[in-house]
């Protein structure tokens, strides 16, 4: 099992790399969107996947993870958002300054939050975490919706194929973070030997290996359509 | 066309266009000019007579028309604003500018008749036998006579350079025996020398000259807004050009977001019938390129604004 987290860090650093290489060297409106992306790998990987990494048991460290997780979807659905309306309204505004100073601002801001609170127990990492899943879970969904409408506006454009790949991407993400929501609301790891937690964990598993091999894809798909 | 040998020449070749006709018919007057101010226009001729400052007649004729008095005069001063006539003044003796006046307002016996042709003796004798008063019109392409008549008899000769009626033939005949000479006969009926009024006298030259002043800035004006009328279809139409041309690579290039970038971008140039150019055209590019950033590459991007470049030069100007 350690050998196939270090397959999917690996997967998501790759990912992690291409998107935000990608973020710098496009256009404005792919900031927010890749940036987002980019946030998987800090939040997600590196406290929860890497057993090795010090520090992996401080709570802190923990609930930033949650946290940055919780923002990485958030972000990356404004940049769909700004997309979609980009796709209706041909305006856009603001600068890839802005995006990156926005993003550590509010990280920044996150942890400051944490560190005036009591220090996180088991439990409040666990509310964190259900949290940042039912954000994902929801908000995969959602983008699949906008995305598909954004893939009806610009079907012609040399760019529209990337954005069905966000769709095969966010289809793996809500399995990945549903299966896991779904564990948690339940309390199914303290039931592991239902039948609804192996089904549950493995396409936890399987879900977060598609995400990370389907981001980082997507991305260099679009780096060769946007060249 | 009409046919006046030159007399003594005062001035030549002036553009009327550039002169106050008023003020240099009144100048005429002030000097008790005798001769007579022709006018030549593409459409036609006008002759203003002086007899010792008075003008005694006005005349402007066409293939089609024949003014006189006011009207002819009205007339002159309106095509001299137009600008493409030439003006010459000649000196003329008191007795020959009379007889031009009647030499203009005669009646005309016969037209053009070919000197070759025309048994020129019979009709000597038919003038004296039938006491006629006119004139002979002997003219070439090059040279002009004519021989004054009165009651029958012979008066005189008068030439090209002459400013009185001459009493030797010698140039009028001369005029006669160059090839292809024609001859025109002219008759006046009665002798109405000293009933001649004086047009400036009875006419408000002035305000003719003011009317037609005032025509001819209205006429330019409507030519000058029929002009730009023109020159702004024609920019709406090479923006409407150019507009379709961009709007159709940006759908090849871009898909149907690409047109509506194109239009969008078009509109904010806010050209508002303003000419198109090269360098208008630099923002519109610079613009499109940035937005087009959001759905495709750099290379289809430059791709797509080359062919623009290429098909807006290749536009009609």
């Amino acid at each position: 099992m350690e050998m196939f987290q270090v397959v999917l860090a690996l997967f998501w650093l790759i990912a992690g790399i291409v998107s935000f290489y990608f973020s710098i060297g496009n256009a404005r409106v792919w900031t927010s969107i890749a940036v987002g992306f980019f946030l998987i790998l800090l939040g997600e990987i590196i406290p929860g996947a890497l057993p090795f990494l010090p520090g992996l048991g401080n709570p802190y460290v923990l609930a930033m993870g949650h946290i940055i997780g919780t923002l990485s979807i958030l972000i990356m659905s404004h940049g769909f958002q700004e997309y979609y309306v980009f796709t209706r309204t041909l305006e856009f505004e603001g600068s890839k300054l802005h995006v990156y100073l926005g993003v550590v601002s509010v990280i920044g801001a996150s942890l400051l939050f944490l560190l005036i609170n009591p220090t996180p127990d088991a439990e409040v990492l666990r509310v964190l975490r259900i949290v940042e899943n039912t954000n994902w879970v929801f908000l995969s969904l959602i983008n699949i919706d906008l995305i598909r409408k954004i893939y009806l506006n610009i079907k012609d454009t040399p760019i529209s194929n990337g954005f069905a790949c966000f769709m095969v991407v966010f289809a793996c993400i809500f399995l990945w973070k549903g299966s896991q929501l779904y564990i948690d609301v339940f309390s199914l790891d303290t039931k592991q030997d239902l039948i609804n937690y192996t089904i549950s964990h493995y396409t936890n598993l399987t879900g977060n290996l598609l995400a990370s091999i389907s981001v980082g894809g997507t991305f260099l798909y679009l780096g060769k359509l946007l060249r | 066309m009409i046919l006046l040998p030159r007399g003594n020449p005062v001035k030549e070749n002036i553009n009327p266009g550039k002169v106050n006709l008023a003020d240099a018919l009144g100048k005429m007057r002030q000097g008790k000019f005798t001769g007579y101010m022709r006018f030549d226009f593409p459409e036609g001729t006008g002759v203003f007579i002086y007899q010792e400052g008075r003008l005694i007649s006005g005349l402007y004729e066409t293939e089609r028309e024949h003014l006189i008095a006011y009207d002819a005069i009205d007339r002159t001063f309106h095509e001299a604003l137009t600008g493409t006539g030439n003006l010459n003044i000649y000196r003329l003796s008191t007795e020959l500018a009379y007889s031009i006046h009647t030499l203009l307002h005669g009646e005309m016996l016969h037209k053009g008749q070919d000197l070759q042709l025309i048994d020129i003796k019979s009709l000597l004798v038919r003038m004296r036998e039938e006491k006629r008063s006119g004139c002979l019109r002997i003219y070439s392409k090059e040279h002009i006579a004519l021989i004054f008549y009165r009651g029958g008899n012979p008066l005189g000769f008068f030439h090209d350079g002459s400013t009185d009626i001459e009493t030797t033939a010698d140039s009028s005949l001369s005029v006669a025996k160059e090839p292809g000479a024609k001859v025109d006969v002219l008759v006046t009926i009665g002798d109405s020398e000293k009933s001649l009024a004086d047009l400036m006298q009875t006419a408000d030259v002035a305000g003719l000259w003011s009317n037609a002043v005032a025509a001819r800035r209205l006429q330019r004006e409507e030519q000058e807004h029929a002009a730009s009328k023109t020159l702004e279809t024609r920019e709406a139409d090479r923006r409407q050009k150019t507009l379709a041309l961009f709007q159709q690579l940006a759908q090849a290039h871009l898909g149907k977001i690409g047109t509506s970038l194109v239009e969008k971008e078009f509109d904010k140039m806010k050209l508002n019938g303003s000419q198109i150019n090269d360098s208008v055209l630099d923002g519109f590019y610079r613009n499109l390129s940035k937005s087009a950033r959001l759905v495709a590459g750099p290379s289809k991007i430059d791709k797509m604004l080359e062919e623009m470049k290429r098909g807006f030069n290749g536009l009609p100007k």
